[in-house]
């Protein structure tokens, strides 16, 4: 799959040969057909063995369901596989360019394809073959690792995202809150602002976690599709119950309603506080004189001001890890806002570090 | 099964080129109905998939070619919103129950002298409570790979195009939440190889209008905001612009700073499920302006529709069909029990996309030269592809492997990465550039 393919060397038939019309497979004809292992079907072959994790960890069957190719049998992929393990193979080249040598490409040619010429070679400990067995090992090795890297890459990446994911949700809720408190402060407590999203915020590690444990998991699974499956399990599981909770909560449910009310501060200023300093125009002074503005800024009219932040150096440097950092908007509002605001937005921020994943 | 051939003969009578492709499997209304099928398990919902999609071709029949007969579709319409809902019912229901609207929305559209121009405006403004398509969103990134496969293909080829750059510059021609540069930055920072992390600078691309959605000015810099502090907490330098588009959404490329020995990267991502609609004379005037920028890589996803019919209307119709089938179906499978999220993802993405979809190739069987994909144009225009790496085909392999059965990653040319489910691709991801010689 991860090839193009290339025309398979049909020049030398011993015996008479058909092949299988839609498969592309070379049988010969006798009572007991045998397969031709052309190029081709070999590097399908190499690639789902390295899917799976090497020689020693792939078997027949694994094989045949990731090969997935129509009148191929265990029974080939038995022998194949057998004769692939004990290093005795003369196929070799993996359409790698650094093996693509004359000498290997002609050694390939000579010592065809046939099953026959295959089961002599294997008697005669040539040592040509152990070097090719040897490279052969290195090449399945090599693209293991790079598989590897891919995956641990992917995990980060995912996490990355995930991450981002999270402060959009964030601050969607806070904006969802203030939008409550405004009802809060107008007396109809009992009004519900559109669907709730701290349910979403729960759903949300709920259903990435597992799949990321899943993916380390993978890295040492050594059967694709049984990994698969269970990963499809556990994170279905976890997300069924939040899920339902997502989408049947009710208001009284969200975490952030009983820590505003505890905060000793009016719930409104504080969440026009936040809205201000997200709006880019924080440690102005005469911005936050102007405790209950109006919710809907027009926020057209900062984008100078913005922009400028724009171009500042990130706040944070040094350790590159992401797993080990956590990305808290809240604390960086804190550094900019003055410190009469502080235990209001350090109130917001607690709550919010505890309903966090990466808090 | 044979009933269901008998009525495929009968409503198809001029779009056999249009599914040739698909002939190795059943033909999709089949599958389309046999899933239907299996998930009700009753034998009554199966005939009534297939009494839908007679009626939606009858409809669009009527709608289109010679005939034009306008009453008759409207009985038709009225017929098919009495047996569907876009909140209940199978799979099959709620996909007819969008694309009864869509098709009402052109007619009004046609009735009233434009060419389905007016329905598109009135369906593309944003309707929806902010956390809805937020909700949406969170649910249609957990349940499909379509995202993170369009972000990451893309990711993946910028990464190794500016391996060795100090300073990249990406313009983003529809940035969104800015979801996709998180994992970028996360890698930016975490490569061995090549210079200490470079300096990252995005363009955002903005509509000039002053509108409130999610694309609008005010949510871009919201974006931008967004994205500072995450580059901060990583500690990837960074910094954010936006660049207008003219009122008409054509591109100047004289209205982006350009920064000299910056690496020009240039992103387009269209047509992932959550991007609603853009003018194609918008597409093509980013596109061919970003083209005399001589950018270092163009990554571009967008949607895979069979190729472009013959069949006109009515065929590509059914293409489109065919197109949302598979994908209400690749949503199912991935969680079959939550319907109601489901109907959520419907709701705020896949509606919009439907009426976006059929209006534009209603409006196409009058305007030539629409219909082929924006891959196909960027190498009509003369761009270069560049191959998709190794790890690139393998990371999208092992995104997958997350994610249900049923999704396929295919390498449709060298420069391509096709997303696929069962037999239908859905969705492509290509790289190309415009400059000579090797990266």
């Amino acid at each position: 799959m991860f090839h193009p393919k290339k025309p398979s060397s049909m020049n030398s038939h011993e015996r008479p040969m058909c092949v299988q019309g839609d498969s592309g497979l070379v049988l010969t004809t006798d009572p007991k057909p045998r397969l031709r292992w052309t190029v081709e079907l070999h590097e399908r072959f190499v690639d789902a063995v390295t899917q799976l994790g090497g020689p020693d960890k792939a078997t027949p069957k694994t094989i045949m369901r990731v090969m997935g190719v129509k009148g191929l049998t265990l029974y080939h992929l038995k022998s194949h596989l057998q004769k692939f393990r004990l290093g005795k193979q003369p196929h070799k080249d993996f359409n790698d360019h650094s093996m693509k040598d004359a000498s290997s490409l002609e050694l390939q040619r000579n010592s065809a394809s046939s099953s026959g010429i295959m089961g002599r070679s294997m008697n005669d400990g040539n040592n040509v073959h152990i070097t090719d067995a040897i490279r052969m090992q290195m090449e399945v090795n090599r693209r293991l690792h790079e598989q590897l890297e891919v995956q641990r890459h992917l995990q980060l990446r995912i996490e990355a995202h995930g991450k981002y994911m999270q402060t959009i949700l964030e601050k969607a809720c806070q904006t969802v809150l203030a939008g409550e408190n405004i009802a809060a402060a107008s007396g109809s407590y009992n009004k519900v602002v559109g669907p709730d999203i701290s349910g979403m915020k729960e759903f949300g590690p709920a259903i990435n976690f597992p799949s990321l444990q899943d993916l380390n998991i993978y890295g040492s699974s050594d059967h694709l599709e049984l990994h698969h499956q269970n990963m499809e399990r556990s994170s279905m599981e976890a997300f069924m119950p939040t899920t339902d909770n997502f989408l049947g909560k009710k208001r009284s449910a969200n975490p952030y309603n009983n820590s505003n009310n505890n905060s000793g501060k009016s719930p409104l200023i504080w969440a026009d506080d936040l809205r201000l300093q997200e709006l880019g125009t924080a440690a102005n002074g005469s911005c936050l004189d102007d405790q209950i503005g109006p919710l809907s800024i027009d926020r057209g009219s900062d984008i100078d001001s913005v922009s400028d932040i724009y171009e500042t150096k990130p706040i944070l440097s040094g350790d590159h890890s992401i797993g080990d950092k956590k990305f808290d908007a809240s604390s960086k509002l804190d550094r900019n806002s003055p410190p009469r605001r502080t235990a209001a937005i350090s109130a917001g921020g607690m709550q919010q570090g505890r309903s966090s994943p990466f808090g | 099964m044979d009933e269901n051939v008998v009525v495929q003969q009968s409503i198809r009578p001029s779009s056999h080129e249009v599914h040739e492709e698909y002939n190795d499997f059943s033909p999709e209304y089949n599958m389309m109905i046999d899933d239907e099928a299996a998930g009700a398990g009753a034998g009554g919902e199966d005939l009534k998939g297939m009494r839908l999609i007679h009626l939606l071709m009858a409809a669009a029949e009527a709608m289109a070619g010679a005939s034009k007969c306008r009453e008759l579709a409207r009985v038709i319409l009225v017929r098919l919103k009495e047996l569907v809902s876009p909140s209940d019912g199978t799979n099959m229901e709620r996909l007819a129950a969008y694309f009864t609207d869509a098709l009402q929305a052109l007619l009004d559209g046609a009735a009233a002298g434009g060419h389905g121009k007016q329905a598109l405006g009135g369906h593309y403004k944003e309707e929806h409570h902010q956390t809805d398509a937020l909700a949406a969103f969170q649910l249609l990134q957990d349940m499909s790979p379509y995202v993170k496969f369009g972000h990451f293909t893309a990711n993946q080829a910028i990464l190794e195009a500016v391996t060795h750059d100090r300073r990249v510059h990406i313009v983003d021609y529809d940035i969104m939440e800015g979801i996709q540069w998180a994992s970028l930055m996360q890698a930016l920072v975490s490569r061995k190889d090549g210079p200490p992390t470079p300096h990252l600078r995005i363009t955002a691309v903005s509509r000039s209008g002053s509108g409130s959605g999610r694309r609008s000015f005010g949510t871009i810099q919201e974006t931008g905001r967004r994205l500072t502090a995450f580059a901060a907490s990583l500690g990837q330098p960074f910094s954010f612009h936006q660049c207008k588009l003219d009122a008409d959404e054509a591109f100047r490329p004289s209205s982006l700073k350009l920064v000299r020995g910056e690496a020009l990267i240039v992103n387009c991502m269209l047509h992932l499920p959550h991007f609603s609609y853009r003018a194609p004379d918008s597409i093509s005037s980013f596109l061919s302006g970003a083209k005399t920028l001589n950018p270092r890589l163009i990554t571009l996803v967008e949607e895979e529709m069979g190729p472009p019919s013959d069949g006109g209307f009515v065929g590509r119709f059914i293409d489109t069909l065919h197109h949302y089938s598979a994908v209400y179906d690749s949503l199912e499978a991935g969680f079959p029990m939550q319907s109601r999220a489901r109907a959520l993802v419907e709701r705020v993405f896949l509606g919009p996309r439907i009426t976006g979809s059929l209006a534009r190739i209603y409006r196409a069987r009058e305007e030539a030269g629409e219909g082929y994909s924006w891959g196909q144009w960027l190498g009509a225009v003369g761009l270069r592809p560049i191959s998709i790496s190794f790890a690139n085909h393998c990371q999208a392999k092992l995104l997958l492997g997350l994610y249900n059965d049923g999704y396929s990653v295919e390498e449709l040319t060298s420069n391509k990465l096709v997303l696929g489910w069962k037999s239908r691709r859905l969705l492509s991801a290509s790289i190309w550039t415009s400059q000579d010689g090797d990266l």
